[in-house]
């Protein structure tokens, strides 16, 4: 019987090298590229490149609250008779309140069934088939204060507190809906536990404020630089927008509901600011642009 | 050529036997839920069952019977054997009657030649016992002649006596029974229908079966205006008989706990409690945020004490530790045990097992009844104990587990004290592959048995447990004690009916229900539905509206006819918390309303924490629920929120409501708080 045989040494480090050189290309291949701000410029093009910043902060002037009105049963006549009652209800109770700045709003009807969901203990256990099956009908509905970018925080807070009682008493789930935790434990994303929903409207014409902002800044540094180089500011040959970020807002994945519209969807895909603060939001925006630049004329 | 042409016969022939397979599969499965057999081996449980050879003697009768051939069929029909008559069999639409009303019934239904064959062979014997029924062997050669020799010439007469036998010793429902199937299955008999009618109308008014009274009453008043009839050593007609007995003996008001339980109930919006006896706050006293957070995800933070009210006593069981507490200021009088280290004992594997809703208590009198279990005990399966203390100091009189008549027995539900009778359900396991349910009648003071009578033998097992946090969820069997009749719901596909005087099983009635799981690993399985508590039968009119805790249907029967008066289907996640002449009312994820008459649903009013257990208060002039928001008034009418009370107990899981005159209780997994019942005047809208 014959020894194991040792490797020799320029297989050893021939196997160094190798690994040296995966690891090499892992750290390259793990390193995130550069943001795009941060992109070096090409060699050899002209001009003057600067990064303009434009910033305005707003205050919520809308507060939103999801509730999830749902009801189950064997025969389908009675979940409606249920929807009906609990819907009005819940329409009955914020009348009640004869706040002229609340209203309720109402997103589609989804029709599914109780019984047939995930098990939300164990990975593959799946559906259980033999729960028979009820029919369910739910609707989210999103009630609405307005008006309230005038109010201070103690007035916002009874406000919401109110509407958020009237809401839990009148029977009305209030949150996401009730398969979202499992949904999210399914899928390790994370569930939103905030029940308040703030939004600025006018974010549109905020936003143009903000891009005024960051072009005129823009400017001024591009004329401080060009004044200071004893050059002269040309057009403007490129302009690119490196960020224009704003507030958290609500994303749901589609693999994550996906027989249930997104916010987005919900909303009417309108472009708007939502955060779960009651604050003033800043707005910011970054624009790089490019000058051209001609010598200055010598003076006389 | 010929080898394709067989393949091809053979994949026609296949495809044919599958797709017939899978039809008888499909038929199974979809099998009507409510055509429900004793000898079905898919249900849960088994009335106790008569012999093959007593089903092939119905089925050699009914054979023989359509032959014309009586002597054949007769003697067939005789072949059962005594020990057989009250063993269980089919009846019709649903019902599972005993063997002896079943060969009554299929004799009764002979044609006049049947008849008249079946009396040359049995009259001689029927007459024979008829003879000798005197002294001790009266009632059982009565009995025995009502059920095996009604249809003799004797029979009418024995049923007779017998009926009034019965109504001597105050088993009223029994007693009108009989008049009422000579009545109906008797025309020919020698016997005065007019004599027979009162008979009948006047058991029938002192047993409380009033849609059954009224409806006698117009027939004697019709048919049997001018007939005499002499009852009582007074002769007079049959109609006047019926108003001087049914007028001596007017209704009696129920028994009354003098705690005015129908005083008024509004509560002001801040109004403060009378008193609080505070749980929560003495068990989590100095605990950490870790141990609290321990403490409030452990099941048995969850659980609310079950408690009754005796005089001036409010007394109460929460996880085996009595106490009794003054209803007037809520000072403790007195207590079995601590609470404030239950938290450590909590986090055993078997006591977050343990259903807490099982902890029950009676009190009534010198005597208080508690079924508890030591939380202490480790084992899993350990078994309830149904003990009898004394209410002044809580000391224990007699246990369950000490009188060898009951051994090996344990309670399965709530025990009820009716008629002085001390009933309870049990189940034994004793010997025997497969738990059995019974029902013990016993005295109350000793606790000595007066009858003990098998209900059911489940056909599966016990429900077992592995690993941690799998609460028990067996549902309770629940008692209903009625004019003299004890109704059993099994909550798992029975509904059964016993004499209370005498534990003998009257019939059962099978329902549609989902097969319980008994045993569970990890976390498959894992119920998915709410589960409702199991409510005992309701009674509305003549009917016995009841839903099974894993059935998805709501029924409505009629105990003495026998009859379904409908059924339909709601969803498992029901229960019945009660009725009124305009509605019934379900408990579940909403609060709802049917309509009686032409059961549609009405309104459903979802509340916080929904209605799947706790008492919900059903009154004429509103509904009171505690909620862990506070205490909702709902109008029974259309279900519309007229008031919230928010009270001091909010937070809370789902709480009992008790009325106990001018206070009304929220007993809570947190605390037990009295508040005066009447400080607010009535109120339209809820404040907000």
């Amino acid at each position: 019987m014959k020894p194991p045989r040792s490797p020799r040494p320029w297989t050893i480090a021939a196997l160094r090298l190798a690994a040296c050189l995966g690891m090499a290309a892992a750290v390259i291949v793990a390193v995130p590229p550069p943001a795009a701000a941060q992109v070096a410029e090409p060699s050899g093009v002209e001009g003057l490149t600067v990064q303009g910043k434009g910033s305005v902060s707003a205050r919520p002037s809308l507060a939103e609250i999801d509730l999830d009105v749902s009801a189950a049963a064997e025969l389908t006549g009675d979940a409606i008779v249920k929807f009906r009652d609990a819907k009005k209800r819940v329409h009955d109770a914020f009348a009640a309140l004869k706040l002229p700045d609340v209203a309720v709003e109402e997103r589609g009807l989804l029709l599914d069934q109780k019984g047939a969901a995930f098990n939300p203990y164990m990975m593959d256990y799946g559906v259980q088939t033999k729960t028979k099956s009820e029919v369910q009908l739910s609707r989210k509905l999103v009630v609405k204060a307005s008006g309230i970018q005038g109010m201070d925080e103690e007035a916002v807070l009874q406000l919401v507190g109110r509407l958020l009682d009237v809401a839990q008493d009148a029977g009305a789930r209030v949150g996401p809906p009730a398969n979202a935790a499992m949904m999210a434990y399914r899928y390790g994303n994370m569930q939103p536990t905030n029940l308040v929903r703030f939004v600025v409207e006018d974010y549109d014409k905020l936003k143009e404020e903000a891009y005024a902002k960051a072009a005129a800044d823009a400017r001024a540094r591009a004329e401080r630089l060009a004044r200071l180089n004893g050059v002269k500011l040309g057009p403007v040959l490129s302009v690119r927008e490196v960020s224009s970020d704003n507030a958290t807002r609500y994303y749901y994945s589609g693999m994550m509901l996906s027989d249930a519209p997104t916010q987005e969807e919900d909303d009417g895909a309108r472009d708007r600011l939502t955060t779960p603060k009651f604050q003033d939001v800043p707005i910011r925006v970054e624009l790089q642009v490019r000058y051209a630049i001609t010598p200055a004329e010598p003076k006389r | 050529m010929i080898w394709t042409r067989r393949l091809i016969a053979l994949l026609v022939l296949a495809w044919a036997a599958s797709t017939g397979l899978a039809q008888v599969a499909d038929d199974a499965e979809g099998k009507d839920p409510d055509k429900v057999s004793n000898d079905d081996p898919g249900r849960p449980l088994q009335m106790p069952p008569a012999a093959t050879e007593v089903k092939e003697a119905l089925e050699d009768f009914e054979r023989f019977r359509k032959r014309g051939a009586w002597e054949r069929a007769l003697k067939a029909l005789y072949t059962i054997g005594d020990d057989q008559s009250l063993r269980f069999v089919d009846g019709a639409d649903g019902f599972i009657v005993p063997v002896a009303r079943k060969r009554r019934e299929v004799l009764t239904a002979l044609p006049p030649e049947g008849q008249s064959a079946y009396r040359l062979f049995y009259d001689a014997e029927a007459r024979k016992l008829l003879d000798q029924a005197e002294g001790d062997a009266e009632r059982a050669n009565l009995e025995r002649i009502y059920s095996s020799y009604f249809t003799t010439t004797v029979g009418a007469a024995a049923a007779d006596r017998l009926g009034d036998l019965d109504f001597e010793q105050g088993r009223f429902d029994r007693a009108a029974d009989c008049w009422l199937t000579i009545l109906r299955d008797r025309p020919d008999s020698d016997l005065s229908p007019a004599t027979i009618a009162v008979k009948a109308a006047v058991a029938l008014s002192r047993a409380g079966r009033r849609s059954e009274f009224d409806q006698i009453r117009a027939e004697i008043e019709d048919r049997y205006r001018d007939e005499p009839t002499t009852l009582g050593g007074e002769t007079a007609t049959a109609p006047e008989s019926l108003r001087r007995l049914v007028d001596a003996a007017a209704p009696v008001a129920p028994p009354s706990d003098g705690r005015g339980a129908d005083a008024s109930i509004g509560l002001a919006e801040a109004v403060a409690p009378d008193w609080q006896f505070r749980i929560a706050d003495s068990i989590e006293a100095g605990m950490a945020p870790v141990e609290l957070n321990q403490w409030r995800s452990n099941p048995l933070s969850s659980a609310r004490p079950a408690a009754a009210i005796d005089g001036e006593t409010l007394y109460v069981n929460y996880l085996g530790r009595l106490m009794a507490l003054d209803l007037a200021t809520g000072r403790l009088r007195w207590r079995t045990e601590s609470f404030h280290n239950l938290e450590q004992i909590a986090t055993q594997p078997a006591a977050q097992m343990l259903d807490p809703s099982r902890f029950a208590l009676l009190a009534r009198g010198e005597r208080l009844w508690t079924v508890t279990r030591d939380l202490k005990d480790q084992n899993s399966m350990g078994p309830f104990q149904l003990e009898c203390r004394r209410a002044e100091d809580g000391e224990v009189v007699w246990k369950m587990a000490d009188l060898p008549e009951y051994a090996g027995y344990e309670p399965s539900g709530p025990p009820i004290l009716a008629d002085g009778v001390l009933y309870v359900p049990a189940k034994i396991q004793q010997n025997q592959p497969l738990p059995e349910q019974w029902v013990l009648a016993m005295r109350p003071e000793a606790g000595r048995p007066i009858w003990k009578t098998q209900v059911a033998v489940s056909r599966q097992s016990q429900q077992r447990y592995y690993y941690s946090g799998r609460r028990e969820q067996t549902p309770q069997v629940r008692l209903m004690w009625n004019s003299g009749a004890l109704y059993v719901d099994t909550h798992v596909g029975l509904l059964a009916r016993l004499d209370a005087d005498t534990g003998t099983l009257d019939w059962g009635y099978g329902y549609e229900t989902a097969p319980l799981q008994t045993e569970r690993y990890f976390y498959g399985n894992m119920p998915q539905d709410p589960q409702p508590a199991g409510e005992p039968p309701r009674e509305r009119g003549d009917a016995l509206v009841f839903k099974g805790a894993q059935s998805s249907r709501i029924y409505a029967i009629d105990p003495n006819r026998m009859t379904v008066a409908w059924r339909r289907p709601f969803g498992k996640a029901a229960r019945v918390v009660g009725c009124d002449d305009r509605s019934i009312y379900l408990g579940g994820e909403e609060l709802s309303a049917l309509d009686a008459k032409t059961r549609t649903l009405s309104w459903a009013t979802r509340l916080p924490g929904g209605s799947l257990e706790a008492t919900v208060l059903i009154r004429p002039d509103g509904i009171w629920q505690a909620t862990p928001r506070g205490v909702f008034e709902l109008d029974p009418a259309d279900g519309r929120v007229r008031r919230i009370f928010r009270g001091e107990d909010l937070g809370s899981e789902a709480a009992d409501l008790v009325a106990a005159g001018d206070r009304l209780l929220t007993i809570s997994n947190r605390a037990i708080t009295a508040y005066p019942a009447r400080s607010a005047p009535p109120q339209e809208d809820p404040p907000r």
